[in-house]
């Protein structure tokens, strides 16, 4: 046992040991919320709170009865006001050092709390952590009952702060968090109908880093057909759905941010007009990191300015000033690490997701302060570039009347565009191309491209699991099953023992196939979870890297 | 980039639960261990109502148990669920097959390879088949077909050499068994057979 293991100790009684507050609002689902409730009160962590809202909807005060615990809040509100708004009337109550959500319809494992709260007490830095989930596809039987026809773990991503901007990798059921840390990233905004938890947990990343625990510690349920989850159903429509994307994606908690560094976007034009304007949509619908949009207009043009791009800072100039005095101008107000700065009439692809990323990211991750790395697809003609701040102040004031190529350059500040190899994204890159390969029939090569991942990039188990597959395809069944029987030893999932189960069958073992294949069906059943506490101590890190560095990818890989 | 897709780990669908109890069937049934098989396939169709593979399994251990009607209707279920079904043709022709109607036999297997050329089992009950009613023609197209996809069966390799013996095509049946003698030098019934191959004379054609 390590000196952190010992430090770490379940009490027997609630009252000891940091308060877990468990926040579950509910809408008419009452036939599945005694299974949720049960599921936290059957937790091996005692000392927890659960405040449960009733957001409107069916009575569900006969359940909540039969639950006669004084750690149980129950807010009962007739009125239908949606998740944000119950989550932060329940905050408002909760007393708990950390805070974990439950959907009504959903279920956490008996070691839910204890492995996560056990993963942040052994890493102290982190401010959330979360761990992986089950979703549960099932078919709903006419008296209500839930048939289970599948689990897979869909989601099991290492954390990475830059994908985090563009998409939500740690789901909401999974995850623990400071309480405290609400009160720098801010509570759920109201004005949002979907995607509420990736815009909780996109602000929290602005101030701790996220710990990933790939243990699987709950599940949540799929039907089979139409959905009935409100969140699936107001995906629908598109354009609202857009909407609350891009409104999550251009939102800014309140400064200091210690985990990011800001950027500012610098827009070099010479008059207001509809190419300009469009010009500011498609920045804002192509680019995620978060950024203050700077745009110089004159007294006139402001004045039948009407945008709705949010974070955008008009800039007063004159009709006559140059654009390196508008530029100049500008500059004085930004107050990021990082400007990206681009002239009207520059291309942005329609199908470009991270327009200013590509240049951007390389700076981030080497901190390259004395480096200008040119925006792809500018020229000479259209020249924008991202660059530390400072830098451009400097080269800027040497050489007021020129350019910013010019100044750049006279500047002696190295210019160049980025490789593709530098780009975010790469682990995501890489594993396209395994699917590609998949896709081709070339399960060797994808074996091959999974295990230099897991090696190099973390998500070990993910890709150990999707290598196993991979030679399990390719005809490889010995290697299969003791690759896949490494992940079986700490995490044992549906999936993972059915592909070792596949592969021994073939190595004419039928014998541990069908032992294999037992226990999977048995955490289908819900007869078991799967969790190995052994696994616990090897699957929770000491420390983790959460910056997602630039990783070349090596040639071998797909020779 | 569609990160949404890239995030997930291998699917194995919305069948999973019934792939995983029918697949446990197969296992059981491989070691004999008829009650649990009986007991996976149960639960199989109880998941995918629609599924012909646990009837299919069911028929597989009835047959092996020698209850020849219980394995019959089985089939016949499975064929109902999945009138394209090889495995359940086959096993309808093997249940022909024990019961000695050579001619039903060597039509339901001849139907099942139709439907699946791949299908081993059908591949050798038809050798059986034909080697009873001596007529071979269509048996040595259907063994050729499956060699094609599978050069190196060395199994199927020698039915088609005997049927060729039986064929007097002597010269055919003894590159094949070289062919197989080049792969397993140690195939006592190659060598055997080559010996008796060796000694007939080719008829002109």
């Amino acid at each position: 046992m390590t000196a952190d293991q010992k430090t770490f100790q379940r009490p027997r009684v609630p009252g000891r040991g940091p308060l877990v507050t468990v926040l579950i609002s509910t809408y008419n689902r009452p036939a599945y919320l005694a299974e949720a409730l049960d599921s936290i009160f059957r937790q091996t962590w005692p000392n927890f709170e659960i405040i449960l809202t009733r957001d409107g909807g069916l009575p569900v005060r006969d359940v909540v009865s039969q639950f006669n615990d004084s750690r149980l809040t129950f807010i009962d509100r007739d009125q239908n006001r949606g998740l944000p708004y119950s989550f932060n009337e329940a905050l408002s109550r909760a007393k708990g050092d950390y805070v974990c959500y439950l959907g009504d319809d959903d279920k956490f494992f008996p070691h839910h709390i204890e492995t996560l709260l056990r993963a942040i007490s052994q890493n102290p830095d982190y401010g959330v952590v979360y761990g992986d989930l089950y979703k549960a596809h099932c078919r709903v039987l006419p008296d209500g009952r839930r048939r289970v026809l599948a689990k897979n773990v869909e989601i099991s991503r290492d954390f990475d702060r830059m994908l985090m901007f563009q998409f939500n990798h740690a789901l909401h059921v999974s995850l623990m968090h400071r309480r405290d840390l609400l009160d720098r990233a801010g509570r759920y905004n109201e004005s949002l109908n979907v995607l509420i938890d990736w815009d909780l947990t996109r602000r929290l990343c602005f101030f701790t880093d996220f710990l990933h625990v790939p243990i699987v510690t709950g599940e949540y349920y799929a039907p089979v057909g139409d959905c009935d989850r409100i969140s699936v159903q107001r995906r629908k429509n598109v354009n609202d759905y857009i909407r609350n994307l891009l409104t999550i994606r251009t939102t800014r908690p309140p400064k200091p941010w210690p985990c990011v560094e800001d950027s500012a976007i610098v827009v070099l034009a010479s008059r207001l007009d509809g190419a300009l304007e469009q010009m500011l949509r498609d920045i804002w619908s192509h680019s995620f990191y978060p950024y203050r949009l700077f745009v110089p207009l004159t007294a006139q043009e402001r004045q039948r300015f009407q945008s709705c791009v949010p974070n955008l800072v008009p800039v007063e100039v004159r009709p006559e000033d140059s654009l390196p005095v508008r530029l100049n101008k500008m500059l004085q107000q930004v107050d990021a690490e990082w400007t990206v700065f681009l002239p009207a009439g520059i291309p942005i692809p329609p199908e470009e997701a991270m327009y200013i990323e590509r240049s951007l990211y390389p700076l981030l991750c080497g901190r390259q302060t004395h480096l200008a790395c040119q925006i792809v697809e500018s020229d000479n003609s259209h020249f924008g570039a991202a660059i530390y701040t400072d830098t451009l102040r400097k080269a800027i004031a040497r050489h007021p009347a020129l350019d910013p190529q010019q100044a750049l350059r006279a500047a002696e500040i190295p210019i160049r565009k980025p490789e593709f190899k530098e780009y975010p994204f790469q682990f995501d890159n890489l594993l396209s191309g395994a699917e590609m390969c998949q896709l081709d029939g070339q399960w060797t090569r994808a074996a091959r491209v999974y295990d230099y991942m897991a090696e190099h990039h973390g998500n070990a188990i993910w890709m150990r699991t999707r290598q196993a597959n991979a030679l399990l395809q390719a005809g490889y069944y010995a290697h299969a099953a003791r690759t896949i029987a490494e992940v079986n030893r700490i995490r044992p999932t549906v999936a993972s023992l059915m592909i070792q189960a596949r592969a021994e069958k073939k190595n004419n073992r039928p014998q541990i196939a069908a032992g294999l294949y037992r226990q999977a069906a048995g955490i289908l059943d819900g007869q078991s979870t799967g969790y190995l506490p052994a696994a616990a101590d090897i699957l929770i890190p000491k420390t983790q890297s959460n910056t997602a560095s630039v990783q070349p990818v090596e040639t071998c890989v797909w020779t | 980039m569609d990160l949404t897709r890239q995030t997930a780990v291998p699917d194995h669908g919305w069948t999973q639960h019934y792939d995983i109890v029918q697949e446990m069937g197969d296992c059981y049934a491989t070691v004999g261990d008829y009650v649990q098989a009986q007991d996976c396939y149960e639960r199989a169709a109880m998941l995918a109502p629609d599924e012909a593979g646990p009837y299919l399994g069911t028929g597989v251990i009835a047959l092996q148990q020698g209850k020849l009607a219980d394995a019959e209707i089985a089939f016949r279920v499975a064929l109902r669920l999945d009138a394209r079904c090889s495995k359940a043709l086959a096993g309808l022709a093997m249940i022909a097959q024990q019961q000695k109607n050579w001619q039903t036999a060597f039509d339901l297997y001849l139907k099942s390879l139709e439907l699946d050329g791949d299908n081993l089992t059908a591949l050798l009950g038809l050798f059986q088949v034909s080697c009873q009613m001596g007529s071979f023609a269509r048996v040595i197209e259907y063994l050729n077909t499956y060699l094609n996809l599978h050069p190196a069966d060395t199994a199927v390799m020698f039915c088609l050499a005997t049927l060729y013996l039986k064929e007097r095509q002597p010269d055919r049946a003894r590159r094949i068994l070289k062919d197989i003698l080049a792969l397993e030098p140690n195939n006592t019934d190659a060598k055997n057979l080559l010996e008796e191959a060796e000694n007939r004379i080719p008829i002109p054609a």
